[in-house]
């Protein structure tokens, strides 16, 4: 019956793209299938009962907390404004520089990533904050845009980040199932640090990467991204670049580095970056009742839609087993020529094609818990294939025509940028990103080297 | 006043988010500070969360808040869309809801009738943990309501044309 799990996934890719919400389009279609099964009797209903136990696993999961307590920390801190400022003081102190705006909004997107980890907010907000700045010095709309969109996607792998708690779960469990299946006696782990400081060095290679191609365009094109005239009004002193800059980058030095330093679980950090993130906006006097009601609810209903998702996307992933569909894949996979390589190759390859019309979250909770086990089961590293998932899609939300982060970012620029300036803006930080993912899969160290050094 | 349900009870468990927060800090202080560990207290935090996304599916849909793969969607005129919507909820939506509600039946029934307590020593006492996997009821129940609601709405918008 493995046929009609295949069926069941293009189906599902097809009706999700008449845009009924993804949580309940995954569960009600894999209901179908299973209840088309049930009466033909080719699906067996005790599976089904499964679910409570299901669901209240997913309710109880240790590991998925930090996800709500980030995302309070990430709006807190969007709310409280620190991207303006950010962006104000580090164009000033860049913005003389050939194209030192557009190092100036790498970086702050950069920041934010880190900070705030929401790729939709931090699109929008650096596409209303920077690009009327950008346009207004000059800058060509091309390579303004795809700053803007590179920057603003690096929140899925800069730590910390949201999803690769999502994935960190996930390929947890992927990985003690790979190991059962390979009859390894005392399974090794892996955990949502072991990710954080697997993405260290990868996020900054691609920021740096980012950097010396905006260098390079300003050598190269200065018309492009010309220099700005310094104004007397925007002299800041380095008072004020300390207290834009400082805040914000130790509260993610302090969450990150406890994170990955091992003194305190992902959740944990979470908590104590949010308390932090509430004071900071507290001292910033952008804290208020109303606001703080904004910023619960903005949590609530992120993180409602997270989880219903992960909810749709395990009963998905029960029917879908129920019909041996997870045996199917592994067939598939084994069956391709160049063995491992080949494998990760084809698995890389369709995930990139899916992250057009998928998001993260769904592709993390469908996608990944089907084909890890198996990619795992050939022996590749479990912290090095999270990191190339990762930045794989991000690539994806990427290039046009589909990149989620194109569309994020049209819907907020001025009607004189057209898509056709988006598209030929991200071509080349598309090219960045391929050439990034095949250094990490020439030279894995450099994913594995910081968790190895400091796990051991 | 299906909205007015799922809306009232969204926002007022939306607290619960900020005293997530507090109280993981609050762990954390005692600790890494105080060396207290009070399991019961870490506990709560997973409690609030479940209830925090269980029990705002409901008013993340009436926000129109759950992510739609909107390629074309977005395109769409309002009729197109109201039956997009009045298809999902009848076929997927609603029965999903419906056989949630089924299956927990006895799981929960199951919890109460056995005076089930958290596994964790120190955890949370007798009633607490039936209440959670009540949520699995709430949920379905309170979601589907709102589904209801989202269905009137869409015939709403078709009638008018």
């Amino acid at each position: 019956m493995e046929w009609v799990a295949a069926l069941m996934f293009v189906v599902v890719i097809l009706v999700l793209l008449a845009g009924f919400p993804v949580a309940f389009t995954l569960g009600g279609t894999a209901l179908l299938f299973a209840g088309v099964g049930v009466l033909a009797g080719s699906f067996n209903e005790a599976l089904l009962s499964m679910l409570p136990n299901r669901l209240f696993g997913i309710m109880t999961n240790g590991t998925l907390v930090a996800v709500p307590l980030f995302v309070f920390m990430g709006v807190t801190l969007e709310r409280a404004r620190i991207a303006e400022d950010l962006l104000e003081t580090l164009s000033a102190l860049f913005g003389t520089l050939r194209g030192g705006l557009g190092l100036s909004v790498t970086l702050v997107g950069m920041l934010l990533a880190a900070s705030t980890g929401i790729v939709g907010a931090t699109v929008v907000t650096m596409g209303l904050l920077a690009l009327p700045t950008m346009l207004k010095r000059g800058y060509a709309p091309e390579i303004s845009t795809g700053i803007i969109c590179a920057s603003g996607t690096l929140g899925q792998i800069i730590p910390p980040s949201i999803i690769l708690v999502m994935l960190g779960d996930v390929m947890t469990t992927a990985y003690q199932q790979a190991q059962q299946n390979m009859g390894v006696i005392s399974p090794q782990t892996v955990s949502v640090g072991d990710l954080f400081a697997g993405a260290v060095i990868p996020g900054l290679l691609l920021v740096l990467m980012y950097l010396l191609y905006i260098l390079g365009v300003a050598y190269f094109k200065p018309d492009a991204m010309p220099a700005h005239q310094r104004t007397a009004d925007d002299r800041v002193s380095w008072g004020r670049i300390l207290r834009a800059l400082v805040p914000p980058l130790g509260l993610i030095f302090a969450v990150l580095g406890s994170i990955v330093g091992g003194y305190a679980t992902p959740t944990e950090a979470a908590g104590v970056g949010g308390t932090g993130a509430l004071l900071l906006a507290l001292s910033r006097r952008e804290l208020n009742l109303a606001r703080l009601r904004e910023i619960t609810q903005s949590t609530l209903r992120i993180s409602s839609m997270v989880f219903l998702i992960l909810i749709g996307a395990s009963i998905f992933s029960l029917v879908f087993r129920g019909y041996g569909g997870d045996d199917g894949i592994r067939a598939v996979l084994e069956a391709l020529p160049g063995g491992m390589v080949g494998a990760v190759a084809v698995v890389m390859l369709v995930m990139f094609l899916l992250g057009f019309v998928l998001d993260f979250i769904e592709i993390t909770f469908v996608v990944v818990p089907i084909v890890a086990p198996v990619l795992l089961a050939m022996g590749l590293d479990p912290v090095w294939l999270g990191i190339m998932i990762a930045i794989n899609l991000q690539t994806s939300f990427l290039t046009p025509p589909f990149g989620f982060a194109l569309f994020y970012l049209r819907g907020v620029a001025p009607p004189s940028v057209t898509t056709t300036h988006i598209y030929r803006g991200v071509i080349p930080f598309v090219a960045i990103q391929l050439l990034a993912l095949l250094l990490l899969a020439l030279f894995p160290q450099l994913v594995t080297w910081l968790p190895g050094k400091i796990y051991g | 006043m299906l909205d007015r349900i799922s809306t009232t009870v969204g926002k007022a468990s939306a607290w619960l988010t900020l005293f997530m927060v507090i109280v993981t800090f609050v762990v954390v202080v005692l600790r890494y500070v105080f060396d207290v560990g009070l399991i019961w207290l870490q506990e709560s935090v997973i409690w609030m969360h479940a209830v925090v996304f269980m029990i705002g599916a409901a008013y993340t849909l009436q926000q129109e808040q759950h992510v739609r793969v909107d390629i074309f969607y977005r395109a769409m005129t309002p009729q197109w869309r109201a039956w997009v919507d009045l298809i999902g909820v009848l076929v997927f939506l609603l029965p999903l809801c419906a056989l949630l509600a089924l299956k927990s039946f006895d799981f929960v029934a199951f919890s109460w009738r056995l005076h089930e307590a958290s596994r964790e020593s120190g955890g949370m006492p007798y009633p607490m943990v039936p209440l959670l996997k009540s949520i699995l009821l709430v949920m379905p129940v309170m979601l589907g309501l709102q589904g209801v609601s989202m269905l009137l709405r869409c015939i709403h918008t078709l009638k008018k044309n």
